[in-house]
């Protein structure tokens, strides 16, 4: 019995498991990723951010880590996401680890600790760490071996709330509020795609709230910190200096863009270095200004397409590891792409974090295509029989 | 999967399509509908606009002397309103530039106050100083070096109120009508004389650059740029080597005659000052203009320091910048070739009719008796006679003679004054010219309006006037005019300084400003009378003979006329007229000297030496 089923198994993922790798995601992840680096390279051809003396240094960088980050998508694929998923305290210990190392060998940038020179390259573990979180709360709000049916208990709450909050917890030491908040909506939402009870929810978010007032009376965050976050909520400042002044300065990029854009390397205020970050954080005020209105619209489909494709993977996938997993990693692009965007257009508060696969910087391309890798597995590895049917030691 | 999960799921559905049509709508927002205006702000944001300024027309004298030249500087510029809360910039400027904090501060007050853009803070700095502030730019908002054109004056302080100054706009000028278009804060702009008078020849126009900024302010690219074109050269009139020996001249007759004392008492002339205008007789070019005393016009290249205006402004140096051949005074007798015209073109005398002078006139009746200069009497005159003796009782007839003609209605002799151009700019266009004063019944009742008794004319007014005395005020520049009419036998052309524009590609443009000539459709019998007058006047027995004695008269003869003006506490004003060679007319030739006593002795060898110059005389 055991044996025929394990042989169906692979008899069947002989034939189909090509064909059940999303090719459509993988195609709008590397056009996406394709595009970033000729973006990139428009937008440091010019100005050569850091001091460097060749203007395709960024678009060779990104071409290396694109390679990398592609490398290890595919690669994940020979394993199955079940191994994952009963190691994931493999991967929790390795995230906690990695945090714990930038606190201590970091460097900083920008008042943020959030760095680990290598030598030959830097790294920015929270990035990886998001991944690794994410497979730690869908190990831990999945089906338990004990359980018949997976039930998402006061205790699963408890511990997946232990987990995220001590991944929270190193980051904001860094201290990267930014992407603290990022973990923060991920967990929120794959908390609430587990089926969680809204009770649970409503608490976590009540506690948060608390949490960001006592910091706010305690002086732990200061005011002026608060101010350069909402910054957008002053439409129209000319600032001279700030996070005011970035927000002005791109929205002078973007709405300059017009309909259809100034083309491709002619962007004005990206080549004269006015938006700070334009190759980073502010990236797609370089789209904004160059491709315009047809361009960016374009660019926040095939964001919104990829989302989707996430979301779709994980609704059809054969158990709830798999469901919050490939969600997890659709929920980490949804937030950061809105956040970010949000960010350049004004609408949302002023936080340095990268724009999943346009961004130039290694450690948030090539964990953002792990996370795809993951989605893929979980497309890849989709089994027929549903999870009951399936004795949890066939894969012993 | 549990039809509950389905439902989150959807809902986070909607949450991603409500996410993109909520960007989407914003991107809508920005680029299409606010895209025209985002992109005129990106582009304040990245260019920036620099007037480059235009080298000044160069002036030379009427025979291609370079008298006045532009060479390029640099200056510090600063805007006020950037600067003047900025302790710091203001102390590093005040420490740099050798500049008093205080008149800094004051300066920068003034112009915030005015609202002007951009005001010069010092000219022609040195190398080290326009190294610091370009390369402390950042540190130095607001603050920036700029070219300008100062003048170098070739021959120091000859002609200067002839020439004026160059200065920067102030905030009067900034906003009126003439200069507002064209200028801004900062430039540098003619001051007096023909610096101001040919301001729009000379300036040129200027060049403009545009060009993108990074975000520190440091330029990266030209977009586009108008070269600046240099101003038009200017060809004066005057011939510098006479004006040198005309002003040498006055100088030293202001001394010879501040060693005179005045008859009969114990007392010196003053002579604070004294002018002399110098005609081409034919075409009414002024070959010199010499003002005394007079002022460097170096002071003001730089900026004028407050200690050398404030020399120029005391009263107790006789206010150096004045030009008075343009200035007003009374003109005692010079002026009496206007009442012995309009006596002779009124019927009120003839050539032939003769007027006795006992040394005193009742002709106003017995209680306002008028002398003669010449107490004893003149006797029996002719009109010549009495040009040559310069009769007050004889011209006292003409004046009543005139007044009452018609009981005065026509007023005559302010109608003849005006004929010859006294009472209105001679238009010369030199901005300090003044019209001088021909007052009338209209011009008394308004000056003495609400003193009752004082606003009526009496004929004593007239008569008064017939001599040169009253409140008649002519300039010597007029007075020149006035006697080129006589030597042009009712010609009148009018004074000028322009003799030829060159533009810089060397084409000779025309100066508009300039009237040309009238008739005056005089008599020239009349006029003949008058000018043997005048000769008689250096002839033995005339007003100014004594002076003219070593003079070859014979060969060269002068028409000419003294005065010696009354002004009301303070000693005669002396005056002398003339041109020569009478008959054929080449030079008008006429001198002043405030509190200089008698036209005749005082003034007369002034002009004898400035003929012996014009004809080579030793």
């Amino acid at each position: 019995m055991r044996g025929k089923n394990l042989d169906t198994l692979n008899d069947y993922s002989k034939d189909k498991k090509i064909l059940r790798f999303d090719f459509l995601l993988f195609f709008l992840v590397i056009a996406i990723s394709s595009f970033g680096l000729l973006i990139i390279y428009s937008a440091t051809r010019e100005t050569m951010p850091g001091g460097v003396s060749d203007p395709a240094y960024y678009l060779k960088r990104q071409a290396i880590y694109l390679a990398v980050g592609v490398f290890l998508c595919i690669a994940i694929q020979f394993v199955n996401y079940r191994i994952i998923k009963r190691y994931w305290w493999l991967f929790f210990a390795t995230g906690i680890i990695l945090l714990l190392s930038v606190l201590i060998f970091g460097f900083e940038v920008n008042g943020c600790k959030s760095w680990i020179d290598l030598k030959f390259t830097t790294i920015q573990p929270s990035e990886f760490s998001k991944i690794f979180m994410v497979i730690s709360l869908a190990a831990v709000m999945s089906k338990w071996r004990s359980e018949k049916v997976c039930q998402v208990t006061f205790k699963k709450v408890a511990i997946s709330l232990a987990i995220a909050l001590s991944f929270m917890a190193f980051v904001l030491l860094e201290p990267d509020y930014g992407t603290v908040l990022i973990y923060f909506c991920v967990y929120i939402g794959m908390l609430f795609l587990s089926g969680a009870s809204f009770l649970y929810i409503f608490l976590i978010l009540g506690m948060a709230a608390g949490g960001v007032i006592f910091a706010l009376n305690s002086g732990l965050i200061k005011q002026y910190q608060l101010d350069r976050i909402l910054v957008f909520l002053k439409p129209d400042a000319q600032p001279t200096e700030g996070s005011g002044y970035s927000l002005y300065q791109s929205k002078l990029a973007i709405g300059s863009g017009g309909l259809t854009g100034k083309g491709l390397f002619l962007g004005k205020q990206t080549n004269l270095n006015y938006v700070p970050e334009h190759h980073t954080d502010f990236i797609f005020s370089v789209i904004g200004e160059e491709l315009g209105f047809l361009g960016a619209i374009i660019v926040i489909i095939i964001l919104g397409v990829i989302v989707w494709r996430c979301f779709y993977i994980a609704l059809n996938s054969s158990d709830n590891f798999a469901m919050l997993l490939s969600s997890g990693i659709g929920l980490i692009i949804l937030t950061q792409m809105t956040i970010n965007i949000g960010m350049t257009i004004g609408i949302m508060p002023i936080i340095g974090i990268p724009l999943p696969f346009l961004s130039s910087g290694g450690s948030s391309l090539i964990s953002i295509l792990i996370g795809i890798g993951l989605v893929e597995n979980v497309s890849v590895w989709r089994e027929v029989r549903k999870e009951h049917e399936i004795a949890y030691q066939d894969l012993r | 999967m549990g039809s509950n999960i389905k439902i989150r799921f959807r809902i986070l559905l909607y949450l991603l399509i409500i996410v993109l049509i909520v960007i989407a709508l914003r991107l809508y927002f920005l680029q299409v509908m606010s895209g025209n205006l985002y992109a005129e702000l990106a582009t304040q944001n990245i260019t920036r606009e620099k007037t480059i300024p235009a080298s000044r027309g160069d002036i030379y004298d009427r025979n291609g002397k370079l008298l006045v030249k532009s060479v390029p500087v640099k200056a510090v510029a600063v805007q006020p309103y950037v600067v003047i809360d900025n302790e710091e910039v203001m102390e590093i400027l005040s420490d740099r530039l050798d500049i008093p904090y205080s008149q800094l501060k004051e300066k920068l007050k003034k112009a915030n106050v005015s609202y002007i853009e951009r005001v010069i803070i010092k000219q022609n700095i040195d190398k080290a100083e326009m190294t610091y502030i370009e390369e402390n730019s950042n540190k130095l908002p607001g603050v920036e070096v700029i070219d300008i054109y100062l003048r170098q004056y070739n021959y120091g302080v000859l002609a200067s109120h002839v020439l004026g100054h160059i200065g920067e706009i102030d905030e009067t000028r900034l906003k009126s009508e003439e200069y507002k278009n064209n200028y801004e804060g900062g430039d540098l702009i003619g001051w007096g004389g023909v610096e101001e008078a040919y301001e729009s020849i000379l300036r040129g126009r200027k060049g403009k650059v545009i060009y993108e900024v990074d975000p520190l302010g440091r330029p990266v690219s030209v977009l586009d740029k108008t070269e600046p074109l240099k101003g038009n050269d200017l060809y004066l009139t005057i011939d510098i080597d006479l004006q040198r020996a005309v002003e040498e001249i006055l100088y030293q007759s202001i001394l010879e005659v501040r060693q005179k004392k005045i008859s009969n008492t114990n007392e010196y002339y003053n002579v604070p000052g004294g002018a002399v205008v110098v005609l081409s007789a034919d075409n009414g070019q002024i070959l010199a203009m010499a003002s005394y005393p007079t002022y460097s016009q170096e002071l003001f290249t730089g900026g004028i320091s407050k200690k050398d205006m404030d020399f120029l402004k005391d009263p107790e140096n006789h206010q150096p910048q004045i030009n008075r051949a343009v200035n007003p005074y009374p003109p005692g007798s010079t002026i009496k070739i206007v009442p012995a015209y309009a006596g002779l073109a009124e019927g009120i005398i003839t050539e032939s009719s003769r007027i006795s002078c006992a040394g005193i006139w009742l002709g106003l009746g017995r209680d306002y008796p008028k002398k003669c200069w010449q107490r004893y009497g003149h006797g029996s005159l002719s009109l010549v006679g009495a040009i040559k003796n310069s009769c007050d009782i004889y011209f006292y007839n003409v004046g009543l003679g005139l007044y009452n003609k018609n009981n005065n209605i026509d007023e005559l002799l302010q109608k003849y004054l005006r004929i010859f151009g006294f009472g209105s700019l001679t238009g010369s266009g030199l901005p300090e010219e003044y019209s001088g004063r021909v007052p009338d019944k209209e011009w008394k009742e308004d000056y003495f309006k609400g003193q009752k008794g004082y606003t009526v004319w009496f004929p004593g007014d007239t008569v008064n006037m017939a001599i040169g005395q009253g409140d008649l005020l002519v300039t010597p520049l007029q007075m020149a005019q006035a006697f080129s009419i006589i030597a042009n036998r009712g010609i009148k052309y009018t004074p000028h300084l322009c003799k030829e524009i060159i533009d810089s590609e060397g084409a000779v443009l025309t100066d508009e400003s300039v009237a040309g000539f009238e008739d005056l459709n005089l008599n020239e019998n009349f006029i003949g009378t008058i000018e043997k007058g005048l000769i008689e006047v250096l002839a033995p027995g005339g007003t100014g003979y004594s002076v003219f004695s070593d003079f070859p008269l014979s060969s060269i003869p002068i028409a000419a006329k003294t005065g010696t003006a009354e002004f009301l506490g303070k000693q005669d004003y002396g005056w002398f007229a003339s041109y020569a060679p009478a008959g054929n007319p080449e030079y008008v030739v006429v001198a002043m000297l405030e509190e200089g006593g008698s036209g005749g002795s005082n003034v007369g060898p002034l002009v004898k030496n400035i003929y012996k110059y014009l004809f080579d005389i030793k």
